[in-house]
């Protein structure tokens, strides 16, 4: 049998590892949309549940996680795109969708462009929101509804959001079934059902995030 | 009726290769598509020009030699089928059609439409087998299998190793064609025994060869003349894992 | 050469003992030296798979060689019915004795007792060692093997893997020929042609060949030969072979001395998917399972052209059932194939050609409903529609017979060595198990008998009188080889004509079917062998090989085939004639029973046929091989 390390490098094994990733980062997005639908609470609500939140002393370990699966799902499908694109040097003249029951959709013959563009989403999300302005709010902690709020009275940044919400949706929307399959999850009731299942959580998830950036905007931000 | 056909001509491995434009006259609707093809040969045998190169054997879709990409799918329009078996009824006067080798780097074009697919034998060479030697094997019944069993495994077995799965990802993944064979060998107990060193050997076998990983399109499903579903991929990474986990 | 001695080898001894003794009394190779002796195999179907493996198993050091981009693709790939074994899990009767009765008596009383006793004994091994292997047969319920009738056969002793059985045991023969080329046995040379056979001091010790990528002559030598080249059904252009099946390999043997044996024994399968058209590459098989439904007519009128739907149950004809009352539609593969030709010969067939009867389905559906029907041949029904664009549920389906399969073949002792030391012929390319004509199933039997279980034995007896070592292709045999095969390639390219290989083809083919068919005479065989120089003669000056012999040039291929084809078939017409008699798939109108059946004459032909070349154009001459039958008694055979 191979080492560990040979064995997650193979076309195989790479998959197991960016498809745990995938549906790990996609757990943190339930969550996550569900601790910003607070924000529909307002403040107190919203600040006391982020507070509550960052004072667990866990939370450093699993953001730390967190970090790590982001960077190592990421590091694997670079790696693996940028592999596959040696797989056929001369490509076709012509090229077309093979029809059902093929799973090719535009979303997953993107996932490399969704997946860069939530790579900078993410950075600059977290620099706003993680390391951005800092008030103090009486309660304690920071008062991270007035951030979001500030960050979503710009209109350009709720379109740029809303966009990425978009690209969230697609790269979920054939991301979700597909990472159970790449952890060999297949079963002939339960597969139709994930299939289903998982482009309804990534219109959920985008159109949640989208509510959200959008109510801030008309709703939240105007005292 | 009349079509318009641009084929991919290389005259030899290292050429560069282009598409070139014919028209084949007086197709009926009955021919199938080789046999369209063997009529534009005979056509430019007696014009004096080299004939189109590509590979057929059985003509009635079991051999796997056959190996055409037609309008941009593996094996052309109809679904199950090979393109030894689909029929130019399918056409209509006047189509252009644009037909192409398999592509993919482990399939090296040899000329014209003929791949060189022995990265597949390599493969299966890695460990696609059962290690009995003749002789001594026990009673066919002495081991039942369940029906259910049995059938599976007759589903997967059923690939004819033709590469229209390779040709068709976007990745030149052979993971259906391997996921075949493990399924097929994994579901019986006789291949079961040895379950875990095969696939672990088969899968470093076909990433040396230069296929692609999986992204779960399935395109190699839609294309696949015998239906071969991507459970079976799904089949292969559970026993990858068990490799793993027990190795 | 004239002096050729016939000698069968067949062991002493009762029948049932003959095999056991003589696999004691044959030569053993010591272990330690088997991998200094070299073996070529060529062909890489269930008998040169399976030979190519088993040997390697041994430790020989095998070359095997095909002509297919890979060993897995092999003709034998499409065999669909069954395989048939003795295992009597059926508990129905069957056992060793009967399977052998069976064939020698559906053999016509034209093969080999001994041969066959020992096929049916090996029979039960097979199916052992394909389930070993991981072959995936049809399971009952309980998980235990199932089985079926097939062919007409009075017990279930067929073994299956959906309509797929020829590919899963392929298969099975292939992954184990992949294990010892993992093993680093058995060395694979795919897309290699086999162009000539070398043999030196009186034996045969290599071969030569086309790497059909780089077009280069290569030369191998062994200390043995093993030919499993398949069969010759292509002669007749349309068959339901593989369009690259050629007798390719066994002629140049052929040539080189080897003997051919019963070449008119050729067996014409019924149920073929009728030709719609001069572009028409192949036939393609409708399983012979269809006809324990389907009902057989015709109209009773001739040139009655309406719909099928519209003609009146007065007005059709169910020749079948009306001649043959007891066995009807289920009549042996030959009398219903001739049956069919007689009804379209008398202009009462149906379709646009009139070369094509119908098959109906009609009163089974009523009888069954659909739903069974669809069960029971659903992917036939499938695959049929697919071809002919038309819906068999609706309207009956067309057959007409084709060419599928040939018992004759290379000359062959009992160790299946041919008169040439050191070449043996394993599969359909010998003249085989099946005297005049195959009973359904027992051909992927036969290939698997051959190559796993006979010349694992058989070989070892010849090596260890061959001393071990180095073998050289560097001896002036091989020279000579190569150099002719170099100046054939020559001679094809520079034709330069204009007819196309195909045309030729294509009219050698209708040629043999019409004159050398189904129904022969003295005098359409007669005609054939007049016909047939003359088109070898057009084909050197007119054929148009294109390309160049160094790179792929299937053109090249094709060429050298049906170059090879227009010798044989003289070979071919002039058996069937010098055979004045019927029997199994050799019909000679001349030798008929009073109700039209197929008549032998015991007395003068029960021997097999076996040739000597003596150059293209010249008369071969006959040797003799006189046929006992110390079990099985020759009795007319009837299906009334
Ligand atoms: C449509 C169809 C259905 C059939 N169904 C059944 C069935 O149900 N049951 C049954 O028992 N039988 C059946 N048969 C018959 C049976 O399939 C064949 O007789 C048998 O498979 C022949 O096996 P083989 O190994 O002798 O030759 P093949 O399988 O024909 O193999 C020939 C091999 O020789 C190689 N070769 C040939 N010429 C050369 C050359 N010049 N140089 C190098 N290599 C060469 C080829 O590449 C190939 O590897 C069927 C036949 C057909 C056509
Ligand atoms: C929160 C962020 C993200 C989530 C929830 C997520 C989720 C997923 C999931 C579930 C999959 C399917 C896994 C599989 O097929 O096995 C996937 C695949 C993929 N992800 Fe992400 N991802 C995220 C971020 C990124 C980023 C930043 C990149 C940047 C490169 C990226 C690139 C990809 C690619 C290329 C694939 C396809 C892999 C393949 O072809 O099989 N993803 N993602
Ligand atoms: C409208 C949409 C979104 C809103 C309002 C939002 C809000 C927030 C807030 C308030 C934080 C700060 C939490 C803290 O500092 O404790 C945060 C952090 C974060 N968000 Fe979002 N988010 C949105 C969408 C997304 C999306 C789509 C992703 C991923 C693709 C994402 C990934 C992250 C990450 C990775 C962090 C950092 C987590 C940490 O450091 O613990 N967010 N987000
Ligand atoms: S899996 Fe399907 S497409 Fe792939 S090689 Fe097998 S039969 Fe062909
Ligand atoms: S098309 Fe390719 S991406 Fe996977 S599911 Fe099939 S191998
Ligand atoms: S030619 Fe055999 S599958 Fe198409």
């Amino acid at each position: 049998m191979p080492s560990p390390l040979r064995a997650f490098g193979s076309s195989v094994g790479m998959k197991l590892l960016i498809g745990i990733t995938g549906l790990g980062l996609f757990v943190y997005l339930i969550v996550h949309i569900i601790g910003n639908l607070m924000v529909f609470f307002g403040p107190e609500v919203f600040n006391r549940y982020a507070f509550v939140l960052s004072s667990n002393p866990l939370i450093p370990i699993i953001e730390i996680g967190l970090l790590l699966v982001f960077v190592v799902h990421v590091y694997k499908t670079v790696r693996m795109f940028l592999a596959n694109q040696t797989t056929r040097p001369i490509t076709y003249a012509k090229k077309r969708y093979a029809g059902p029951p093929s799973r090719k959709t535009l979303a997953s013959s993107t996932m490399i462009v969704s997946g860069l563009w939530l790579l900078v989403f993410i950075v600059i999300h977290v620099r706003t929101f993680r390391f951005g302005s800092h008030y103090e709010w009486p309660a304690g902690g920071n008062d991270l509804y007035r951030v979001e709020m500030e960050a979503f009275s710009n209109p350009l940044t709720v379109a740029f959001y809303i966009l990425s919400m978009i690209i969230v949706g697609s790269h979920l929307w054939h991301g979700i079934s597909s990472g159970f399959q790449s952890l060999g999850f297949d079963h002939p009731r339960w597969t139709p059902r994930i299939l289903a299942a998982g482009k309804l959580f990534a219109v959920l998830i985008a159109g949640g995030f989208i509510v959200i950036a959008l109510w801030a905007h008309f709703i939240g931000a105007r005292p | 009726m009349r079509l318009n056909l641009k084929i991919w001509r290389q005259s030899s491995r290292d050429a560069a290769g282009r598409l070139e434009d014919y028209t084949a006259d007086d197709v009926s609707p009955d021919m199938s598509f080789l046999e369209m093809l063997d009529v534009v040969n005979e056509g430019l045998i007696r014009q004096g020009k080299d004939p189109i190169a590509f590979d057929s054997d059985c003509r009635e879709g079991i051999c796997g030699m056959c190996s055409l990409v037609v309008n941009g799918v593996a094996h052309g329009p109809d679904r199950g089928t090979t393109v030894c078996q689909l029929h130019m009824r399918r056409f209509r006067d006047g189509d252009t059609i644009t037909i192409e080798p398999w592509r993919a780097k482990a399939f090296p074009v040899i000329k014209d439409l003929v791949v060189d697919r022995s990265a597949f034998d390599r493969i299966i060479t890695a460990g696609g087998f059962v290690s009995v030697n003749v002789g001594g094997a026990p009673d066919g019944n002495s081991i039942p299998i369940p029906k259910h069993d049995a059938e599976t495994s007759m589903d997967s077995a059923a690939c004819i190793g033709c590469g229209a799965c390779v040709a068709a990802c976007k990745n030149a993944s052979a993971h259906l064609f391997m996921s075949a064979k493990i399924s097929h060998l994994v579901l019986l107990p006789q291949g079961a025994v040895e379950g875990r060193r095969r696939v672990v050997s088969m899968i470093q076998q076909a990433d040396a060869e230069g296929f692609g990983s999986c992204s779960n399109e399935g395109e190699c499903e839609a294309v696949c003349p015998k239906e071969i579903p991507i459970s079976n991929i799904a089949r292969m990474t559970r026993e990858y894992l068990k490799a793993l986990l027990w190795a | 050469m004239s002096a050729i001695k016939l000698d069968a080898k067949i062991p002493a001894g009762p029948i049932k003992d003959k095999w056991e003794r003589h696999k004691f009394e044959m030569k053993l190779v010591n272990p330690a030296n088997k991998r200094k002796y070299t073996i070529i195999v060529v062909g890489t179907g269930l008998a040169g798979g399976a030979a190519a493996a088993s040997l390697g198993e041994l430790g020989y050091n095998v070359l095997n060689f095909c002509i297919q981009d890979s060993p897995r693709r092999a003709h034998s790939i499409a065999a669909q019915g069954g395989i048939n074994a003795a295992k009597n899990y059926r508990n129905d009767g069957d056992s060793v004795y009967r399977l052998f009765y069976d064939t020698v008596k559906g053999g016509d009383y034209r093969a080999r007792e001994a041969n066959v006793y020992r096929l049916a004994q090996l029979s039960v091994n097979i199916i052992d060692q394909c389930v070993a292997q991981g072959v995936p047969f049809a399971r009952e319920y309980g998980g235990l093997l199932d089985n079926r009738s097939f062919g007409g056969a009075q017990v279930s002793r067929t073994f299956y893997a959906r309509g797929q059985t020829g590919q899963q045991l392929l298969l099975g023969a292939y992954q184990s020929l992949m294990r010892q080329v993992n093993a680093k046995t058995v060395r694979m040379f795919a897309r290699r042609e086999m162009l000539d056979l070398v043999i030196a001091d009186g034996k045969a010790r290599g071969i030569i060949v086309r790497n059909l990528v780089t077009g280069e002559i290569e030369r191998h030598a062994a200390h043995a030969v093993v030919l499993a080249t398949g069969g010759y059904g292509t002669a007749y252009y349309l068959s339901t072979n593989a369009v690259n099946s050629n007798v390719t390999a066994a002629w140049r043997a052929h040539k080189r001395g080897a003997l051919f044996a019963n070449p008119c024994f050729t067996q014409i399968h019924p149920t073929c998917i009728p030709v719609t058209g001069s572009h028409q590459s192949k036939l393609t098989l409708m399983s012979e399972s269809l006809r324990n439904d389907g009902r057989v007519w015709v109209p009773k009128k001739q040139g009655d052209t309406r719909p099928p739907d519209q003609i009146p149950e007065d007005d059709r004809d169910y020749f079948l059932e009306r001649k043959y009352p007891s066995f009807g539609n289920l009549v042996p593969r030959d009398v219903a194939s001739r049956n069919i030709k007689q009804v379209c010969d008398e202009g009462r067939g149906v379709g646009k050609t009139g070369l094509a009867v119908y098959l109906d389905f009609r009163d089974a559906i009523k009888r069954l409903g659909v739903d069974v029907i669809k069960e029971k041949y659903g992917n036939l029904f499938q695959m049929y529609e697919k071809i002919t664009d038309e819906n068999p549920y609706q309207t009956p389906m067309r057959i007409y017979p084709a060419i599928h399969y040939t018992m004759g073949g290379l000359w062959v002792d009992y160790n299946l060595m041919s008169n040439v030391p050191g070449l043996y012929v394993l599969g359909e390319a010998n003249f085989s198990d099946h005297g005049a004509n195959r009973l359904g199933a027992s051909a992927l039997m036969q290939g698997l008998a051959d190559g796993y279980f006979v010349i694992p034995y058989t070989i070892g007896d010849y090596l260890a009188t061959q001393s071990p070592g180095q073998v050289s292709a560097d001896q002036p045999a091989f020279a000579e080889g190569a150099e002719s095969v170099q100046k054939r390639i020559d001679q094809l390219l520079s034709v330069r004509g204009t007819r196309t290989i195909r045309s030729i083809h294509r009219e050698l083919g209708k040629l043999l079917w019409d004159d050398v068919g189904m129904a022969r005479t003295d005098a359409s065989l007669r005609r054939a062998l007049e016909k047939i120089p003359a088109l070898r003669e057009s084909f050197w000056h007119e054929v148009s090989v294109p390309g160049k012999p160094d790179n792929l040039n299937q053109s090249l291929e094709y060429a050298g085939r049906v170059a090879d084809y227009l010798e044989f078939a003289e070979l071919l017409t002039l058996d069937a004639l010098h055979r004045e008699e019927s029997c199994g798939g050799h019909f000679r109108e001349e030798s008929q029973t009073p109700d039209g059946e197929a008549l032998r004459d015991d007395a003068r032909y029960t021997y097999a046929a076996a040739w000597e070349f003596k150059g293209v154009g010249q008369a071969p001459e006959l040797h003799k091989e006189p046929l006992v039958f110390d079990e099985v008694h020759p009795t007319q055979r009837s299906y009334k």
